[in-house]
């Protein structure tokens, strides 16, 4: 077992650490620029404000005045659910999927270790890049946003962060499911990327769009980001609803990758 | 003697796709046993469900007596497998692709798998993405004979090597016979299951055609022969030899077809003067034909390998 996990690991490293990259450059960034957009904050929120509400709603409606909304509307809201999305489905699509149409799943199968341990180690490894991206997050907005006046409470940051890598292991938990039930890595990503897209954007438009406000609660988003996932604090029916998606893929992806026949 | 494989009417479909059907063999402790088809008989198929990677639409596969889905991880502890289509991890060394299976299986000797590599002439530290097709397939063998297995499940093992790798490998698989390891081994090539086979069982479109000790196999198989005579062949004398199943000559030449012993061909020929004589081993074609006879239809694709 500590074998497979140590190889999970390795195999997940490269990705993560090109993801830590991107992420801590993002929030960098994104500090970096706080103190001229302060600066012009009010004329920006004016602008915001003239926006219809779906678009607003969509690009992060956050009030620009105060650091919490810069980093809600520009990271939490945005940028930084894409980057985990991104990361989570790339890694959940790869674990099995990917192993599989590679060629490689054969031999590692036919040592003695059951297909339920490798699922359960490429899991973990999964998890745990998401955990230690959203770690990297964290402590670049706790350590790059403090000199451009960017401060916010660091247990804030923690939540909002772990929320953001909840978020993310929903949608990466979907296409672990699917790479693990058919063994297409292409069909995983397509999949569980075009539901983070449909579903960010329910959600965005939901509150404006009347028709689709009762489908609202069925997008992963909804449970991310209400109350606000910076300022509002952790919401255990939140948690459970984002973890719960992330437990039943896992459930799915075992029972179904333990039934079928691997492909050639 | 123990039964190591047992297979009892192990039937696959993919979909309405023919995998194997019916199939029935039995493999005792210590036998090297062939499976010898052309590509797409069904060899990988049978060798893919007793590790489990598939599972029988019908009929069932035991090794050591125990099912590999049930026992899979008690079956493949003792079991060594290559794989037809080999992939490894390209970008770790040999040594690290080996340290991590070494892992993954326990209780092996890391000395013998660097024997195994000495003698296979595989530079373990070199990245698996560098290596030829053929130091790929060396990887394979030493992964698979690495933990010392009871069993050892080999998909067209001398794929890529080179013939003086393929010496080596012959040899590994002698002391691996001597120690009492049983061999499962598929191949599409005659010479091969010759040299390395006690018993063979031939595959073609799905199921098991016959099972035979390599010797039977060879009495059966159809001989090409030609003569050469110093005047016009005497097709006539030949032509009535139980043996002889196909005759034809052109000038002083004569092309035989011969099932089983050479014996009484060659002492018809005896009779005239004979300048020379050309023989081949039989081909994979020429088994298949040997066994369904001239009439039936021969398999889609087969190589056949002559050798003079």
């Amino acid at each position: 077992m500590s074998g497979l996990l140590a190889k999970a690991v390795r195999d997940e490293r490269r990705a993560l650490v090109g993801w830590g990259i991107g992420v801590a450059g993002a929030v960098a960034l994104y500090a970096a620029f706080y103190p001229s957009i302060k600066e012009s904050a009010a004329d920006l929120q004016s602008y915001i404000d003239a926006l219809p509400e779906a678009i607003r709603n969509i690009v992060g409606a956050g009030g620009y005045t105060t650091p919490a909304g810069y980093l809600e509307g520009e990271f939490f809201n945005t940028i930084g659910p894409l980057i985990m999305a991104l990361f989570a489905i790339g890694a959940g699509a790869r674990s099995i999927a990917g192993e599989e149409e590679a060629g490689t799943l054969d031999l590692l199968l036919s040592t003695p270790v059951r297909r339920r341990q490798v699922l359960a180690t490429k899991a973990l490894a999964t998890v745990g890049g998401a955990v230690v991206l959203a770690g990297v997050a964290a402590a670049t907005i706790a350590l790059v946003g403090p000199p451009f006046g960017l401060s916010v409470p660091v247990v804030d940051v923690m939540a909002a962060c772990l929320m953001l890598a909840l978020l993310g292991l929903s949608f990466g938990g979907v296409a672990f499911a699917i790479g693990a039930a058919t063994g297409r890595r292409t069909l995983a990503n397509a999949v569980a990327g075009g539901l983070a897209v449909l579903t960010f954007i329910v959600n965005a438009v939901a509150p404006t769009v009347e028709w689709l406000s009762p489908l609202r609660p069925f997008t992963p988003f909804r449970w991310y980001q209400e109350p606000e996932v910076l300022t509002g604090g952790l919401h255990v029916a939140n948690i459970l609803v984002l973890g719960g998606i992330a437990g039943v893929s896992y459930v799915v992806a075992a029972f179904a990758f333990d039934r079928r026949d691997l492909t050639s | 003697m123990s039964t190591i494989v047992e297979a009892i009417a192990l039937t696959k479909y993919y979909g309405t796709s023919r995998g194997v059907e019916e199939v029935t063999f039995e493999v005792p402790q210590g036998q090297v046993f062939g499976f010898l088809g052309p590509n797409g008989a069904g060899k990988t198929t049978t060798i893919r469900t007793m590790l489990d990677f598939i599972r029988p639409t019908s009929g069932s596969v035991l090794i050591f007596g125990l099912d590999p889905r049930a026992d899979g991880v008690r079956v493949r502890t003792r079991v060594g497998y290559l794989p037809g289509e080999l992939v490894l991890y390209p970008r770790l060394t040999g040594e690290e692709y080996l340290r991590t299976f070494a892992s993954l299986r326990g209780g092996v000797a890391w000395p013998f798998v660097e024997e195994l590599a000495e003698r296979l002439l595989l530079d373990l530290a070199r990245p698996i993405k560098d290596l030829s097709h053929g130091n790929k397939q060396k990887m394979g063998l030493v992964q698979a004979f690495m933990h010392r297995p009871d069993l050892l499940v080999l998909d067209e093992p001398t794929q890529g090597l080179d013939p003086l790798m393929q010496q080596t490998f012959y040899a590994l698989l002698d002391e691996e016979r001597v120690r009492g390891t049983t061999v499962f081994l598929s191949s599409h090539v005659m010479p091969e299951v010759e040299r390395t086979c006690d018993r063979v069982a031939i595959v073609r479109e799905g199921r098991i055609v016959t099972v035979a000790d390599i010797g039977q196999l060879k009495a059966h198989a159809l001989r090409s022969l030609e003569l050469h005579f110093d005047g016009p062949a005497p097709s006539a004398a030949f032509e009535g030899l139980p043996s002889v199943r196909e005759v034809d000559a052109h000038g002083d030449e004569l092309s035989l077809s011969v099932e089983g012993p050479l014996d009484a061909v060659i002492k018809t020929a005896a009779r005239f003067t004979v300048v020379n004589v050309e023989t081949h081993e039989p081909g994979l074609e020429d088994l298949f034909l040997g066994f369904f006879g001239t009439d039936g239809a021969a398999p889609a694709e087969t190589d056949r390998e002559d050798q003079s």
